[in-house]
């Protein structure tokens, strides 16, 4: 395996996008750069093996007998066999198409987290004005799981905060007797509808500016996700404070999703020149900046009408 | 506060019907966003114009499918 490069000023291929920041040393704690998850299945199974070792030799002897005793007739051995092989068989068709319509092993560099992450993801979203560094790091071309890294976007918390929104606002209308089931699906739907039709706005946009980005589809996604956690703030303290409380929150957390996005997409989509933060003139550069801006002040503007009927 | 996924398939489903029954001579000519107008050399820079016009000849395209062919000619 090449060593990862000290600079990424010392790459010679020429690049569209900004030089990525690479890794001089693999951090402590990560053993295998590619691997996401940590592998804990051999120290607990050779733990365990040795446990029941001495210890179960007393129990097969007693608790298996009615079971062997049913096995040990032929026919129903070659129908478990049967079933067992038509299972695998079925299992190893799932997995093999699988990968065509969901990209799953997409999908689980976006849920690699832990807890340290959220916390301070958490802690980004609602106060992002001291943090420094907003460019993610990359490890021989792949970005790093979004455990290692605060700046790399995750599903994990889009995800927890749309079903959290759609309880909370189940448990605002339930509070102001305007609740019935149907109404949860409803809530569901449209914040669905509205994400939908944001990545779709934005994407279009990204292709009629023709802007060079490395940005996925499943990154803008994380990225809009991002806005439920700010819902679920101005919600709750809408609750329990009426409007006032509901109306600072929200406002807070409005501010905190703008500064957000424009600090995390201005090194996506103005790649090229802006991202030291030099201004740069000329109609191309002018058009981008337009874009993150309309982007970034969507957020509040949805974050309160998704929000605004539901506290009263 | 009724915007569902429903309504935002149906509104999908409409505006690509508009840009595939859009008539070509009477319309985008007339605004000159036709397709045989100006698609440009290779300069750097595409442009937004030419990019939408693009983006409506491959709606159209995809649209039509193999059968553009067929149209004129009676098949028994």
């Amino acid at each position: 395996m090449h060593p990862a490069g000290a600079a990424a000023a010392g790459t010679p291929r020429q690049r569209k996008w900004p030089s990525k920041r690479r890794i001089p040393v693999s951090p402590p704690g990560m053993a295998d750069p590619h691997q996401l998850f940590d592998d804990t299945s051999s120290a607990q199974s050779r733990g365990f093996g040795a446990q029941r070792g001495p210890g179960g030799l007393g129990y097969p002897a007693a608790a298996a007998s009615p079971q062997e005793a049913f096995l040990a007739d032929p026919v129903s051995n070659m129908a478990m066999a049967y079933g067992s092989s038509l299972a695998a068989q079925g299992k190893e068709l799932v997995d093999k198409n699988i990968d065509r319509f969901i990209p799953v092993t997409k999908l689980k560099y976006y849920f690699a987290v832990d807890t340290m992450y959220v916390g301070k993801k958490l802690g980004l979203l609602f106060f992002p004005y001291l943090h420094q560094d907003w460019e993610v790091q990359y490890q021989q071309d792949t970005p790093v799981a979004p455990r290692f890294d605060i700046n790399a976007p995750d599903l994990y918390i889009p995800a927890m905060a749309f079903i959290t929104y759609i309880l909370v606002a189940g448990l605002a209308l339930g509070t102001q007797d305007r609740f019935s089931p149907d109404l949860l699906g409803l809530q569901a739907s449209s914040a669905l509808a509205w994400l939908t039709l944001e990545v779709l706005a934005i994407l279009l946009s990204l292709y009629l500016l023709t802007v060079n980005t490395d940005l996925t589809t499943i990154d803008l996604v994380a990225f809009l996700g991002y806005k439920y956690v700010g819902m679920i703030g101005g919600v709750l303290m809408g609750l329990l404070f009426g409007k006032v409380g509901y109306y600072l929150v929200l406002g807070w957390c409005c501010v905190s999703i703008f500064v957000f996005m424009i600090r995390t997409l201005r090194l996506k989509i103005l790649a090229e020149a802006a991202a030291q933060g030099v201004p740069v003139r000329g109609a191309r550069n002018q058009l981008r900046m337009y874009l993150t801006m309309a982007v970034a002040a969507a957020q509040p503007l949805l974050m309160y009408w998704l929000t605004f009927h539901l506290v009263r | 506060m009724a915007f569902t996924l429903y309504s935002l398939l149906q509104a999908a489903l409409l505006c690509v019907n508009a840009i595939a029954v859009l008539h070509e001579e009477r319309f985008l000519k007339n605004i000159g966003w036709g397709t045989d107008q100006g698609i440009g050399g290779f300069g750097e820079e595409p442009g937004i114009k030419s990019q939408l016009t693009n983006l409506i000849r491959s709606v159209r395209t995809v649209m039509r499918g193999k059968k553009k062919n067929e149209w004129n000619t009676l098949k028994f």
